[in-house]
C-alpha cells in the first residue's frame, strides 16, 4: 500500500521545493506548504479505510521481507496519532502565514516546519528501531532549530540547552538501539520480539530502562523536565503549539506506548515506573505553573502536568487505562495547541505575553477571549469540553484497579489546574481596562482557532461516541498485540 | 572488553565535558565526545579478530566469507549517525557563534538568564 509513505514523502518534497523558491516569493512559501499539509491530511483520511478494513497495513521498502529491510507499518493505534497529527498540521501551518510576518525571514520557517512534519510522520509509520531514531532526529534538530528562530538572547540559551539534554536522550536510545543489535543481530521490531520471547529477563531490562529514559526525556517527565519550560515558552507561538501539542506526544509518548505494550510485554512491572513519573509530573507540573508571571511558561508547566496524566493512564493499563491515555493524547493536542495559538494571536497584537501587561482582552478581542475560555476550560476538565471526558476516563480506570488514592490525585490536580487558569482569565480577559474598542484581527488567525475549538466542544458529545468502535480497535492493540505476530504468520 | 570500558570511559568524559564545563565550546566538544564513544560502540558491536570486507570476489567459497567477514550493518549504521552528529555540532557552533556576537563571552554562567 503506497498511501502509507505519502505523508513523509509529501513533506520531504515541500521542504525540498519551499528550500527553492522561498527567496523570490515568500507568500507562495507559505501558500505551498499549507497545500502540501492538506495534502497529505487527504492521503492520511484515504489511508484510514485500508487500516480499519486489514487491520494493519505493512510495506516492504524496496520489497525487502521483514527480517533484512526496512518494515513500514501502520495499524489502529499508529492511525489516530497519525491522523490527528495530519489534521492539524495544517490549522498550525494556516496560522504561521500571518503570525511568521513579525520574522525577518518567514520563508525558512516552511522548510523547517517540512522537515518536522516529515519527521514526525516518519516515527508514527516506521517499524524498525534505527528507522525510528533517524526520524526522530530529523524531527528534533528541526524543533532544536525552531526554537531558535527568533535569534533574541533567551531564545538561543533556551534552544541550547534543549539541544544539549536533547542529544542526552537520543544518545541513551541509540545505546539501546546498538546494545539490540549486539544482542539479537536485527533492528526490525517485529524479528526483534520475535526473539525477546525466548530471551531471559535479565538480559533485556537495561535496554528497557535505556529507552524509557530516552523516550522520557523527549516527553520531558517529572525528573527529565527541565528544557520543556524554556523551550516552549520562548519559541514561536505555532511553533510552541506544534512542540506541546504534538511533538512531545509523537516523539516520546507514542514510542512508550509501543515500547510499554508491545515491544517489552516480558515486563509488566515497567508500568509501575510510568505511574510513579507521571504522578510525579502531574503534581510538580501543577504546582510551578500556579505562580507563573508569563503565560507560555504557564501553559508549558501545564503541559508538563498534562503529559503526567497520559502516562499514568498508560501505566495504570487495562481497557479504560489505555483508552484514558489516548483519548487524553487526542483532547490534549487540541486544546493545548488553541491555546498557544490563543497566546500567539494575542502576542501578535500586543507583543507581550506577561500576565500583568495585558487587561481587558474581552472588549478588545471577543472571538479571540471564546476561544481561549474554551481551551482553558476543556484542559482544567470542565464538562462538556473534550478534557472532561478524558480525565473522567482515566479516573475510571484508577477506580477499577483499586487505585483510590491515584483516582484522587487525579481530580486534586485537575481543581488545581482549574484554578491556575481561572486566575488567567481573570487577570487577563475579564479585568477592568480603561480602553474598550474591539480591535482588528486578521481571518488567518482567527479561522484556525475556531476550528479547534468547534472541535473541541463537539467533540465530547459528538465525536466520542462514534469514534469509539475505532479507538477499542486502538486500545484492543495495545491489549493484546505484540509484533511477535507478524512474524508468526 | 577492555575496549567496551574504553568506550563507556569515553562517555562519561563527554558527559562530564558537557554538565560539569561552563564554557560552550567545552560543552560542544562533549557533545562531539559522546556522538564518537557511540559511534565506536556500534563499530565494536560488528567487529571481528581477522574478518575481512564483507565483500563476496569471485573464488570465494560461501562458508569461507560467512565466517570471515564482518557484519557491514552497524557501519552502514554509522555512516548516519556520524552525519546525525555533525549536523547538531554544526547547529550547536551556529548558536555559540551568535551568543558571542552578543555577549561577547563563551561563559554559560554569565550569560544565563533562564530559571530552568
Amino acid at each position: 500500500m503506497n498511501l502509507i509513505i505519502s505523508p513523509v514523502i509529501l513533506y520531504l518534497l515541500s521542504a525540498f521545493l519551499i528550500a527553492l523558491i522561498w527567496k523570490e516569493n515568500e507568500k507562495l512559501a507559505g501558500f505551498a506548504s499549507l497545500s502540501f499539509s492538506i495534502l497529505s491530511m487527504i492521503s492520511v483520511i484515504l489511508l484510514g479505510r485500508f487500516v480499519f478494513l486489514n487491520e494493519r497495513i505493512i510495506y516492504f521498502v524496496g520489497g525487502w521481507e521483514v527480517p533484512i529491510g526496512i518494515t513500514l507499518m501502520v495499524d489502529s493505534l499508529s492511525y489516530i496519532f497519525l491522523f490527528t497529527l495530519n489534521s492539524m498540521l495544517p490549522l498550525i501551518c494556516w496560522f504561521s502565514i500571518t503570525y511568521m510576518k513579525k520574522y525577518t525571514n518567514p520563508g525558512l520557517f516552511y522548510i523547517v516546519f517540512s522537515l518536522i512534519s516529515a519527521g514526525m510522520n516518519g516515527i508514527l509509520i516506521s517499524m524498525d528501531f534505527f528507522n525510528i531514531y533517524v526520524f526522530l532526529e530529523i524531527a528534533s534538530i528541526a524543533s532544536y532549530i525552531l526554537v531558535a528562530f527568533g535569534l533574541r538572547t533567551e531564545e538561543i540559551e533556551a534552544s541550547l540547552k534543549y539541544t544539549i539534554l536533547g542529544f542526552i536522550g537520543s544518545t541513551l536510545i541509540i545505546i539501546g538501539i546498538g546494545l539490540i543489535l549486539g544482542k539479537t543481530g536485527t533492528l526490525n521490531i517485529a524479528d526483534f520480539t520475535y526473539i525477546a520471547e525466548n530471551l531471559r529477563k535479565h538480559q533485556l531490562w537495561f535496554i528497557l530502562g535505556l529507552f524509557i529514559a530516552g523516550f522520557s526525556l523527549k516527553t520531558a517527565l517529572f525528573p527529565f523536565h527541565f528544557w520543556l519550560p524554556d523551550a516552549h515558552s520562548l519559541a514561536p507561538s505555532p511553533v510552541s503549539a506544534l512542540l506541546s501539542g504534538l511533538f512531545i506526544k509523537v516523539t516520546g509518548l507514542y514510542p512508550l506506548f509501543r515500547i510499554i505494550t508491545n515491544i517489552f510485554v516480558m515486563f509488566p512491572e515497567s508500568k509501575i515506573i510510568l505511574i510513579g513519573l507521571g504522578l510525579a509530573s502531574m503534581i510538580f507540573g501543577s504546582f510551578m505553573a500556579i505562580d507563573q508571571i508569563d503565560i507560555k511558561r504557564m501553559y508549558a508547566y501545564s503541559s508538563i502536568s498534562q503529559i503526567g496524566y497520559c502516562a499514568l493512564s498508560l501505566g495504570i493499563g487495562g481497557y479504560w487505562g489505555y483508552l484514558g491515555a489516548i483519548l487524553h493524547f487526542i483532547f490534549h493536542s487540541l486544546s493545548k495547541s488553541l491555546l498557544f495559538l490563543n497566546i500567539g494571536a494575542i502576542e501578535y497584537k500586543y507583543n507581550t505575553t506577561k500576565i500583568e501587561e495585558l487587561k481587558g482582552l474581552e472588549d478588545k478581542l471577543p472571538y479571540v477571549v471564546t476561544t481561549g475560555s474554551i481551551g482553558m476550560l476543556s484542559i482544567s476538565g470542565i464538562p462538556p469540553f473534550g478534557c472532561f471526558w478524558s480525565k473522567i476516563v482515566i479516573i475510571i480506570s484508577a477506580i477499577k484497579k483499586h487505585y483510590y488514592g491515584i483516582a484522587f490525585i487525579c481530580v486534586i490536580i485537575s481543581t488545581i489546574t482549574l484554578g491556575y487558569f481561572l486566575r488567567l482569565k481573570r487577570n487577563i480577559f475579564y479585568s477592568k481596562d480603561d480602553e474598550s474598542k474591539t480591535v482588528e484581527i486578521s481571518y488567518n488567525l482567527l479561522m484556525p482557532m475556531v476550528i479547534l475549538s468547534i472541535f473541541i466542544l463537539l467533540s465530547g458529545l459528538v465525536f466520542t461516541p462514534n469514534i469509539k468502535i475505532y479507538l477499542d480497535k486502538a486500545v484492543y492493540i495495545m491489549e493484546n498485540f505484540t509484533y511477535a505476530k507478524i512474524m508468526e504468520k | 572488553m577492555i575496549i567496551y570500558m574504553c568506550i563507556a570511559i569515553m562517555f562519561f568524559v563527554g558527559l562530564y565535558g558537557m554538565m560539569v564545563k561552563k564554557n560552550i565550546i567545552k560543552m560542544i566538544i562533549g557533545v562531539n565526545i559522546i556522538g564518537y564513544a557511540v559511534n565506536l560502540f556500534f563499530i565494536v558491536l560488528g567487529y571481528r579478530k581477522n574478518g575481512i570486507a564483507p565483500i563476496m570476489v569471485p573464488g570465494m567459497e560461501i562458508k569461507d566469507f560467512v565466517q570471515k567477514a564482518v557484519n557491514p550493518l552497524p557501519q552502514a549504521l554509522v555512516l548516519t549517525s556520524i552525519v546525525i552528529d555533525l549536523s547538531i555540532i554544526c547547529f550547536l557552533a551556529s548558536l555559540s557563534i551568535r551568543i558571542y556576537e552578543k555577549y561577547g563571552s563563551f561563559d554559560f554562567e554569565k550569560i544565563r538568564r533562564l530559571k530552568g
